[in-house]
């Protein structure tokens, strides 16, 4: 497999990025930012969507900052793993991505804004000439969507990041830069439902970092991960749950790689707690959560059993985070 | 310490006391064997056969190459000897060659799954600045295919191409970037035809057949082969004690080799062909380019390079070795093609996609009355090794069990995927596991212990199956008892708790083809092996026999460093050329060890004659008192009456210059005479049973096997430790199938997971605990006694796990592989059965054994007896498949029982009963319907 040709660019400052990006929008070239590269230059073999440039964040010292409360872009889930002030619910679903190899080169900022994936979609270029392409990899000839044929108004690929749900039931935010400035966001907002769009990021913005608030270390959490095999695979489901221990009210639930977004599951606890006058009934609270995903067919494992294996999951992760309660 | 020194003289040439040269004269001292071991090692005699005089036990009793053991290498634990190559990097694989001046090779794949190509218009690719060659089917319309009976495939398509992936042209370039971009200027022309993707469609009447065959061309239909064998008393399955009847989809698999194919053609200054590939039969490569290139072989040189797996799916030629060769005699220069991974899906010849019913059943004693398979298996777009396939699905279950009948409907179709083919325990995985697990659930049915149940029906050291195998060695019955032990089967079966399951299966597998594919067995012997020893004293050893991994290197250097009692260093396999290697017909069938192991030990066997010779000549003792020794040889009574090794080389080719010898195999003629008898044929066959542990997570369905006792019988380990690699490598490969791997097709027929992160082969953390147990059954015609390990080890795995999945949960699952969904929607239909909402409430069963359990105990300690004066020819008396039953071996037994069939072909009254593959029999051959009309 031959990569194809991008110009590798290298700032040494966030300014030095922002600028730089900034240029290449007004030349009216395309480009993409790259961080461990795990995720983007195996869809660069595969000739998905490639760009003739392509900035690194690897240069730039402010994305490597790592402590309980922040965490940089460029931080190796290597290194979260095995960085001791760490939250235990993200070292502990860091550790579960990909294989331990990967994790020595993929970063939080990558896993974050991990393009979605279809089996329609992440394939080679011969392979997806033979299905005439599709709607998120069109070629420019406007193809449908091969998932949910009929309808190419929306991109159906899953997000299958692992640490999305995490960050978000610790309540963590992003800094995101660009040439406009800079903003904050929550994580769970970071997202923006289209396979295609992905996240709220506009032309030139990139993740610096991700916050946690300081009582997030309070917060005792739980990641369930479903996949066919214990190295490798990409979430087939996954549900994070945190909660500071005893206070219901306080329960946090977000899940992954059921939808082109990961989701907060806010609206369903809040109505749980209001049913059960403040209290968790791990069943029911498992039910409305599987009944609030809808999974498609375009991942490894069918969307019936991923959908199945949410109550599952979401039990698990409850009873793992109320051991004692 | 001090013993008889190896070399001769001191080793410094002519020399003054003082160290200075003599004048007038070099130094040139005598070659020596020692090396920094000068001295000879005392005889090993823990590996020489007490029948001999040493202290190897052998239970099974003598062995014809007894007297051929030296206590050398034969059953001690080596690495093989290329693997310092492979671990330090410097093992060359198909892409590791570089020539002079290469350009690169690119393929053009078809982007539909069946159309015709109306036309090729390469006018823009060769315009394009740096294309130096292009090529279409036109160039090589010669058809080939590794079977001689169904050659059906060419270099690039011609008029038709047949699935996504398919080769359609091909390009050479001077870069790789400029020939990917050469494969965006085709322009095709195309007609779309109507695709087949599902097996049983393939079965019906199609305008457009994938392949024609003309009269012998099955109506209109997609059906490449049919097979129907019958034997036995088919009134035996009337009224049946217990029947077990299982109808199952297996997914097609893949091999999951680490090394793509990669192939280097360069045409050398006298016109010659050199190519080099990873094959595993470099001997069918060699006859296929002859016949796609117009040229004759002696003008092809094929060069076998490392082979980085192979497992069935580097055995076939492939198009696109034709491809290389055509690209570099029209570029003129040498041209290297790699493929890609999805590349290697699509040229894919793994194991079929199949649909198998089986329906089992025993009588009152517990006897197996019969077996009953229909096969169904998904050839895709062409032949390959699928003719032997549909045999194998069904005739390779006719063992290790006396059976009362045998009854069996196979079909192959072509379909618009890319072509399956052989794979590691070639079409006998699938079928063993349906057939395992049937037997499971009669034991079930019948309230006894399954491994009771297959300790009381086994089939006796030399014996005869039902089809007409000849059954030499076996170790079915010390595998069975040890995997029984070795995993405490009597405290754990039924008796653990839900989610926890343990499970049995056994295995038999061909050690090598009796029948080979492109040889006349009259004519010539299936292996050779040339000798060649030279005043130096290094032995060099001339095979054809491809190392894909296996360690059939290190077999043949271990058999001759045995026979002539040298360290396995002195050894030299040379084994990668075509030019060199005398014919080996390639690495297949687990063939391998047994043939060409035996074609070595003669080879051995005539350089040692020539050895003891000079030695009886030097020393005056006959060769019958004559010990060889680490680099020694000497009267038996008196080491110190002896000469070194070199001392008796040098005598011994004072007259002929280097040593010479060859040694060849030959299968004996066995089997029967129906069609398809010599399909299964084998000179000796493999046994395996294992035990499998497994946690199934009933919330979920994941499947984790956690322990596997696994005992096969190899008849002797040459190498035990190469054999516990195969059993263990052999698990992990079997899980992938039975857990995790399949190959995926979507609705619309495309392979939706051509790639490593898809395909899910198992990981380290699915790796159970393996204990792997050898059993030495010594084959009497075996290479000191040796069998297959390569194949037959794979295959009881996948029903121990299905029957410990079952024995965890309750649940039979008959839909391969068992992914977590898989087991999950098991689990929910057989919740929504019993009327229960939560599977942790599930029931796992329970085992009380019934009356007929105590008879088949008895009845195993009188077949032990019975097995092991067989085995040690103390007992020589005739034995085939019916004894059990109550016939008599030595009068046919068509005369002794009404209704004893043995047929090829189904009689019209059967017609309307067969199964699915079955039903293919409904059709006629061209040529008959033309009769008809």
């Amino acid at each position: 497999m031959l990569m194809p040709p991008f110009e590798l660019h290298h700032p040494k400052t966030v300014e030095e990025a922002c600028k730089l990006a900034a240029n290449l929008i007004d030349e009216g070239h395309s480009f993409d930012w790259v961080a461990g590269g795990t995720d983007v230059l195996p869809n660069y073999k595969w000739r998905i969507n490639p760009k003739p440039h392509v900035i690194s964040l690897a240069s730039i010292p402010d994305a490597f900052v790592l402590s309980s409360t922040e965490i940089g872009c460029m931080v190796t889930l290597d290194t979260l793993v095995a960085t001791e002030d760490a939250h235990p619910l993200l070292r502990q679903a860091a550790a579960k991505v990909a294989s331990s190899l990967i994790r020595k080169s993929a970063t939080v900022g990558g896993n974050l804004c991990l393009d979605t994936r279809c089996f329609w979609y992440n394939q080679s270029e011969d392979w997806r000439r033979s299905i005439d392409w599709c709607h998120k990899a069109d070629c420019g000839t406007g193809a449908d969507c091969r998932v949910i044929p009929n309808q190419n108004t929306l991109c159906v690929a899953t997000y299958q990041g692992d640490l999305a749900p995490n960050f978000m039931v610790l309540n963590a935010s992003v800094l995101i830069v660009g040439p406009n400035g800079e903003r904050t966001v929550d994580v769970a907002s970071f997202y923006q439902l289209d396979g295609m769009k992905k996240n709220i990021l506009e032309e030139g913005e990139f993740l610096l970092k991700v916050m946690l608030p300081k009582d997030a270390a309070k917060r005792e959490g739980c990641y369930q991960k479903l996949r066919v095999r214990e190295s490798w695979d990409f979430p087939e489901a996954g549900i994070a749950a945190s909660w500071i221990p005893g206070e219901s009210d306080t329960l946090q639930i977000a899940s992954t790689a059921l939808e082109s977004i990961p989701k907060e599951h806010s609206e369903q606890i809040t109505q749980h707690l209001k049913d059960n006058n403040g209290a968790i009934d791990v069943k029911t609270m498992a039910v409305s959560i599987q009944k609030s995903v809808k999974p498609v067919n375009n991942t490894a494992l069918p969307p019936r059993y991923r959908r199945s294996m949410v109550k599952t999951l979401t039990k698990r992760a409850l009873m793992g985070i109320m051991k004692e309660n | 310490m001090g013993s008889y020194r190896q070399q001769p003289g001191s080793g410094k040439g002519d020399q003054r006391r003082d160290g200075k040269r003599v004048a007038g004269k070099q130094v040139f001292p005598p070659p020596g064997s020692g090396g920094s071991d000068p001295e000879m090692r005392p005889r090993d005699l823990d590996f020489i056969p007490e029948t001999v005089g040493g202290r190897e036990p052998k239970p099974a009793g003598d062995h014809i190459h007894d007297r051929d053991r030296t206590g050398t290498t034969v059953g001690k634990p080596m690495a093989l000897v290329d693997s310092n190559a492979k671990v330090t990097g410097q093992a060359w694989y198909g892409d590791d060659v570089r020539l002079q001046g290469e350009a690169i090779g690119k393929i053009l794949r078809s982007p539909h799954h069946y159309a015709r190509i109306k036309s090729i218009d390469t006018t823009r690719v060769e315009a394009l600045p740096g294309v130096l060659a292009v090529a279409t089917g036109e160039d090589a319309p010669n058809r080939f295919g590794v079977l001689p009976v169904t050659k059906d495939e060419h270099a690039m398509a011609v008029d038709k191409v047949r699935h996504v992936g398919d080769l359609v042209a091909c390009v050479a370039a001077v870069d790789e970037a400029t020939a990917i971009q050469a494969l965006s200027l085709f322009d095709i022309e195309w007609e779309l035809l109507e695709p087949v993707f599902d097996p049983k469609k393939g079965l019906e009447d199609h305008d457009e057949p994938i392949h024609w065959r003309g009269k012998y061309h099955l109506a209109r239909t997609n059906v490449q082969k049919r097979v129907f064998q019958e034997f036995g008393d088919r009134s035996l399955v009337k009224a049946p004690h217990a029947a077990s009847h299982g109808s199952w989809t297996m997914a097609g698999v893949h091999h999951g080799f680490t090394e793509p194919h990669a192939v280097v053609a360069h045409w050398d200054p006298n016109g010659r062909l050199q190519l080099y590939t990873p094959q595993q039969v470099p001997h069918y490569t060699h006859r296929a380019l002859s016949t796609v290139l117009d040229v004759p072989m002696h003008q092809i040189n094929v060069v076998r390079t490392f082979v980085g797996g192979g497992f069935g799916g580097k055995s076939d030629p492939f198009p696109h070795e034709m491809c290389a060769a055509i690209l570099a005699r029209k570029a003129g220069v040498p041209i290297r093609i790699t493929f890609d991974r999805e590349e290697v899906y699509w040229i894919n010849r793994g194991r079929h996609p199949s649909h198998i019913d089986v329906k089992m059943t025993a009588d009152n004693e517990g006897r197996i009355s019969g077996f009953d398979i229909d096969a169904l298996i998904d050839g895709g777009g062409f032949a390959s090794f699928g003719h032997v396939t549909s045999y194998y699905n069904g005739v390779l279950a006719t063992a290790p069990y006396e059976l009362g009948s045998f009854h069996y409907t196979g079909a192959r179709v072509w379909t618009n995927k890319p072509a399956s083919g052989a794979m590691r325990g070639h079409g006998a995985v699938n079928t063993r596991c349906a057939v395992e697990v049937g037997l499971d659930e009669m034991a079930e049915q019948m309230a006894v212990d399954p491994i009771d149940l297959r300790l009381a029906n086994l089939l006796p050291p030399h014996s005869r199956t039902i089809s007409g195998f000849r059954i030499t060695s076996n170790g079915m019955r010390e595998a069975l008892t040890r995997v029984r032990e070795g995993s405490d089967w009597d405290n754990k079966f039924r008796q653990l708790p839900l989610g926890k399951g343990i499970g049995i299966g056994c295995g038999f597998f061909i050690s090598g083809s009796g029948l080979p594919i492109h040889w006349d067995p009259k004519n010539f012997p299936h292996a050779t092996v040339h000798i060649q020893v030279d005043m130096d004293g290094g032995v060099t050893v001339h095979t054809g026999a491809a190392d894909i991994g296996q360690g059939s290197t290190t077999a043949v250097a271990q058999v001759v460093a045995e026979v002539l009692a040298l360290p396995v260093e002195m050894i030299h396999v040379r084994s990668h050329e075509s030019d060199t290697s005398p014919v080996d017909l390639g690495s297949y069938s687990s063939r391998v060890t047994f043939m060409n192991a035996n074609a070595a030990i003669r080879a051995a066997i005539g350089i040692r004659d020539q050895l003891l010779k000079a030695a009886w000549e030097m020393l005056g003792y006959h060769p019958n008192v004559l010990v060889l020794n680490d680099r020694r040889i000497y009267y038996k009574h008196d080491p110190a009456v002896g000469v070194s090794y070199l001392q008796a080389l040098h005598k011994a080719q004072e007259d002929t210059g280097a040593l010479i010898a060859r040694g060849a195999y030959r299968s004996p003629p066995m089997g029967g005479v129906h069609k398809g008898a010599a399909a299964g044929l084998a000179p000796a066959y493999s046994f395996s049973a294992y035990v499998a542990e497994v946690d199934v997570d009933v919330e979920t369905g994941k499947v984790s096997c956690t322990n596997v006792w696994a005992a096969h019988d190899c008849g002797k380990a040459l190498n035990p430790l190469a054999v516990q690699g195969q059993i263990i490598g052999s698990c992990h490969m079997g899980l992938g199938q039975v857990l995790s791997e399949k190959m995926v097709y979507g609705r619309t027929g495309h392979l939706q997971n051509a790639n490593l992160l898809d395909y899910k082969i198992p990981s380290v953390h699915e790796m159970p605990h393996v204990e792997p147990i050898i059993v030495e059954s010594s084959d009497p015609e075996g290479p000191f006694g040796a069998k297959e390990a390569g194949e037959g080890p794979l295959l009881p795995i996948l029903p121990a796990v299905v029957n410990a999945v079952y024995d965890a949960t309750g649940i039979r699952m008959r839909d391969l592989p068992l992914t977590p969904d898989v087991v999950y929607k098991g689990i929910e239909k057989h919740l929504k059965k019993i009327g229960l909402d939560d599977p942790l409430d599930l029931e796992t069963p329970t085992l009380t054994h019934g009356p007929l359990q105590q008879q088949l105990v008895e009845r195993a300690k009188e077949h032990e007896v019975r097995d092991r004066l067989r085995q040690r020819s103390e007992d020589t008396s005739a034995y085939v498949n019916g004894v059990l039953f109550g016939f008599d071996p030595n009068r046919p037994l068509s005369e002794q029982v009404e209704g004893w069939r043995e047929a090829d072909e189904p009689l019209p009254e059967q017609l309307a009963e067969l199964g699915f593959a079955g039903r293919a029999w409904l059709k006629k051959e061209q040529r008959h319907m033309e009769d008809d009309a």
